[in-house]
């Protein structure tokens, strides 16, 4: 997920901004905590096109405990990383780090380091099995933290958001045996199994915006589900 | 998950069926249903899926609600289609459409490109009569009546041009969902609710841009430049229905590409109307999507974006030529070669894959089967009555011949359809080729499995099959379906990693370990081909009288052996990077970045998930790949050895440019072969390039220092499949 940046998403800052009293917290179980809307707008600024409210709240309200801000001395928010971790087609449980963001001018000061980290550790206490993510392949930064803590690219995603970037699958194991574990083939014909399945309205716009549940587990169907004359 | 995906087709589908464009103020339901929860209450539906969330829209938000109106706003677009217009303004019109469908084909939804005109609007309006015209409503007609002639013929011309293209894009949508591609990803084939005419034939649609075609072109007012610039427009129109149509004439294609050219310079006679076309419209399509812009592009990117595709049709009649057809071999290089043609669109690409697999035969001449049973002679059984068409006919119950046809048959009934992927895979996008070729491993692993068993059997009935091996002395047998499948299994898993070079799925650090494991399969595949040529060359000596057998033995021969030097190539090449690069981690000049969430094992499990099913083959391990990429060979050797493979690799690529279309089997792809070979040279360049660089900083400075003193870049200049490093000692060492 981490949708489709602006232009400006990768700009270096020249100087960054050093942050007074910078801590680190965790959301909390306050189902709509205050600072939803902060974190709204913090990861909306990054996005060609919104998330609704509950895209946020999809997140928010299950796994509270993997999502982790960065705030300054007034408690503003800084940065933030939004998780989910459930089972992955009844096999390995799966982490998913769905959306992270530093505000602009304190980029480039290891605070998105530092909120993955910590979203790392926490899915491992969690018993996490493997971390999987998407991000655009010329999200340098992005790509930087990532490859640092050990994540691979395991796939390339054509034209896989809704603005037309091509995304990189990044994939970290935690565990050793996950290969062979057992999971079950996506149950429908999703988005990226191809061959037009999924010229409905609905479908189409989840699909282009985050493809993750089918993207992993895709099927091995070249003809897509197509009759041919 | 499949019921929420059901249900969710389930009321698109039922949305579509019902659907009117009529605007309906829910305001007092919305309000009466929500008073019924407490102020912040969250509820949480079971089957709300992120898939829902993310479909979710937020009414009034203008960012999100594509009915959403701003309060100074109309809710319609401001012009009237059926507004008078000069002429240079319906030519400037006709080509705004047509630069916005080019954008369609390269893989943009109706609602941005030509939906956003008010005249297709007009005439897909869903209240429009059986045969749609602008004058929809009552007080319409009055303004027809007004018009001067010339105004008429205006409207008459761009209402058959309207016609015509929704025809079109009909069509395309028919054709492209008639194979295999990705929504979304490849093309966007959403109607919005919309419907393309299908009730307008296509007799009907021709005869309006007859008639107002002949219209124009009797008009005695019409200056001859205006006349000609549409009378263009109106002919490519036809010809494009046509083709799409029928396909069959394939000069159609041809003729388009030059009436392109003179489209595109009559363009400057034309008057801009951008008002014409609006995103407005999209408040009335039926969709979930947030507003989007109306896209624009430049006319001469449309020209040539154009032209691009319609090139890429008329490449597809010369890579499907018979005599490329005739040879699978040949076909296989010629789908690379169109792939390549700097990734054509989906419309060329269904196009192509029609010609293929359309009426169950190659070309609708060269049955699928046959395709099959050439590949397999080509390859492990030319000159053998196994792989002979002829047995096949044999009806003598006892003969061998039947026996063997019948096992044939049924190992071909079950590797027929993933053979045909081979061909179809290379059809799709670039990042789709790898991982259907990735997920192909496991298939045709198990073909292998199948294949030996067939083999034990043809073995019974079939002396040919054995051999005293020249070497050993010793009696020897060939397997060949085991042999074939496992050819293709060997070539499948180095395209994927060669595949990933090409997307840059490998940090630099993965990159010695990768080239290693390619340089490995290089061998196994050589060693695969040595053992059938072996055959192959016995078989020939044993033929004597059979002239076509004995030739068919020759060039399977030759085809052998071209195969050989080409693997042994990349086995070089792949060797010789591999050295690089190892050497290049080890000195720090590529840097490993610190990982400290993984070990070497979990890395490993990773990358190498799609082999690690593999029965037929025992794949390197983790501790295999360590040691093979550590560095024990001093500097100055390795540079030696890297300098020797490049040696010998760039020795084989002067005897590969001599190579003919017959004997390596790429008949109808000459220019493809030798851009390959070319490519070949310039990396051995490059690799010998970056290998002196190596050299001499570390005599320069000593091999401790290279981190230091040297820059490295990941490169892919010179050939596609392959990344060479571009080293260079950094500016602020200099001495
Ligand atoms: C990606 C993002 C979260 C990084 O935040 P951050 O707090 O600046 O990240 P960090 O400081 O921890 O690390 C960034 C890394 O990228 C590097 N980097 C920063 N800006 C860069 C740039 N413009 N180009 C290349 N590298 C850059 C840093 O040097 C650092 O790498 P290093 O550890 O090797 O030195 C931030 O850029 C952002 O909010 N972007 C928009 C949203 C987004 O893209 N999210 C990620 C999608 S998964």
């Amino acid at each position: 997920m981490s949708g489709p940046g602006k232009d400006e998403a990768a700009t270096l800052v020249e100087k960054p901004t050093a942050v007074d009293g910078l801590h680190y917290v965790n959301y909390g179980d306050q189902r709509e905590s205050p600072y939803l809307s902060a974190i709204r707008q913090l990861i909306s600024q990054d996005l060609s096109e919104p998330y609704s409210i509950y895209v946020y709240r999809y997140f928010l309200y299950q796994w509270p405990d993997l999502c982790f801000m960065a705030l300054d001395k007034d408690e503003n928010l800084i940065g933030v990383i939004v998780c989910k971790l459930e089972p992955h087609r009844g096999g390995p449980m799966r982490g998913y780090i769905a959306m992270l963001a530093t505000r602009q001018q304190h980029r480039g000061q290891g605070i998105a380091s530092a909120l993955v980290r910590m979203a790392v550790e926490k899915m491992i206490a969690k018993d996490a099995d493997e971390i999987a993510l998407e991000t655009e392949v010329d999200n340098e930064p992005s790509l930087r933290i990532y490859a640092h803590l050990g994540f691979i690219r395991t796939k390339r995603l054509h034209r896989y958001y809704l603005n037309g970037n091509t995304a990189f699958r990044l994939i970290l194991y935690l565990k050793p045996g996950i290969p062979y574990k057992h999971t079950y083939p996506p149950e429908y014909g999703g988005p990226s199994d191809g061959g037009g399945l999924m010229d409905e309205d609905l479908v189409a716009r989840q699909a282009a915006q985050l493809q993750l549940e089918d993207v992993e587990g895709e099927t091995h169907d070249v003809t897509g589900g197509n009759t041919y004359r | 998950m499949s019921d929420t995906v059901s249900r969710l087709h389930q009321e698109a589908e039922e949305a579509k069926r019902v659907w009117t464009p009529r605007v309906k103020d829910i305001t007092q339901d919305f309000t009466t249903a929500s008073n019924k929860l407490e102020g912040g209450q969250l509820v949480k539906d079971e089957w709300f899926t992120l898939f829902e969330s993310v479909g979710a829209l937020e009414i009034m938000d203008p960012k999100m609600d594509s009915g959403y109106v701003p309060p100074d706003d109309t809710f319609e677009a401001d012009f009237d289609p059926v507004r008078p217009l000069d002429l240079p303004e319906v030519l400037w019109v006709i080509d705004q459409i047509h630069s916005l469908e080019i954008l369609w084909h390269a893989g943009y939804p109706l609602s941005q490109t030509v939906f956003t005109s008010l005249h297709m609007d007009r005439i897909l309006d869903p209240q429009q009569p059986r045969m749609p015209s602008l004058y929809l409503h009552a007080a319409d007609k009055e303004v027809n009546a007004a018009l001067t002639e010339e105004q008429s013929l205006g409207h008459a011309l761009l209402t058959a041009y309207c016609v015509a293209v929704a025809k079109c894009c009909a069509l395309v949508v028919e054709l492209v969902q008639s194979q295999n591609y990705y929504e979304e990803e490849d093309f966007v084939t959403h109607m919005f609710g919309r419907e393309l005419l299908p009730r307008v034939s296509l007799e009907e649609a021709l005869e309006l841009v007859d008639a107002a075609t002949s219209r124009l072109r009797k008009s005695k007012t019409v200056d001859a430049e205006m006349k000609e610039a549409l009378q263009q427009r109106m002919i490519f129109r036809t010809t494009f229905l046509c083709a799409l149509a029928d396909g069959g004439d394939e000069s159609r294609w041809e003729r388009m590409v030059g009436l392109l050219g003179r489209i595109k310079t009559s363009h400057e006679i034309a008057k801009p109307l951008p008002e014409a076309f609006s995103e407005k419209v999209q408040r009335q399509l039926a969709t979930s999507t947030p507003p989007r812009p109306m896209l624009t592009t430049s006319w001469d990117e449309a020209c040539k974006k154009w032209t691009k595709m319609i090139e890429d049709v008329v490449a597809v009649n010369r890579l499907t030529d018979i005599n490329i057809v005739q040879s699978p071999a040949s076909l296989q290089r010629a789908m690379w070669a169109f792939s390549y043609r700097g990734e054509p669109f989906a419309l060329p690409r269904a196009i192509i894959q029609d010609c293929l697999f359309g009426d169950q035969a190659i070309r609708g001449q060269i049955p699928q089967y046959d395709l099959l049973l050439a590949d397999i002679r080509d390859l492990v059984l030319a000159g053998d009555p196994i792989a002979d068409p002829a047995s096949f006919q044999v009806e003598v119950t006892t003969d061998p011949r039947h026996i063997c046809s019948r096992l044939m048959e049924g190992f071909m009934d079950k590797a027929i359809e993933e053979y045909l992927n081979f061909y179809r895979m290379v059809c799709q996008n670039r990042c789709r080729i790898r991982r259907l070729f990735t997920q192909s491993i496991a298939i045709l692993d198990a073909m292998e499995m199948e294949a030996m068993k067939v083999d034990r059997e043809l073995i019974k009935s079939s002396p040919g099959l054995k051999l005293n091996d020249p070497k050993s002395g010793r009696a020897v047998s060939l397997s060949p379906l085991s042999s074939w499948a496992k050819f293709y299994r060997l070539r499948i898993l180095a395209w994927t990693i060669q595949l990933g070079f090409e997307t840059e799925i490998y940090l630099p650090y993965e990159l010695a370990g990768m080239y290693w494991f390619l340089s490995r399969l290089s061998e196994q595949r050589n060693d695969l081909i040595q053992q059938v040529l072996l055959f192959t060359v016995g078989r020939a000596k044993r033929l004597g009288k059979d002239r076509n057998a004995l030739a068919d033995c020759l060039l399977s021969e030759q085809y052998l052996q071209s195969l050989h030097a080409m693997y042994e190539i990349t086995r070089l090449l792949a060797e010789a990077l591999w050295k690089l690069f190892t050497l290049l981690t080890s000195t720090g000049v590529v840097k490993k970045p610190k990982q400290d969430f993984t070990t070497q094992q979990l890395l490993y499990e990773a990358r190498m998930k799609p082999y690690l099913c593999l029965t037929n083959d025992t794949v390197p391990s983790a501790d295999d790949f360590a040691l093979a990429t550590t560095q024990n060979a001093s500097l100055e050797q390795t540079c030696t050895d890297i300098d020797d493979c490049i040696k010998s690799a760039k020795e084989l690529l002067v005897k590969a440019r001599k190579l003919t279309p017959e004997q390596a089997k790429f008949v109808g792809t000459d220019e493809e072969w030798k851009r390959e070979v070319k490519g070949l040279e310039a990396t051995c360049i490059a690799v010998t390039v970056a290998c002196s660089q190596v050299r001499s900083a570390g005599k320069k400075y000593g091999e401790d220092h290279l981190a230091k003193r040297l820059e490295c870049k990941i490169e892919r200049r010179w050939a596609e499949w392959w990344v060479v490093p571009s080293v260079k000692v950094k500016a602020d060492t200099k001495p």
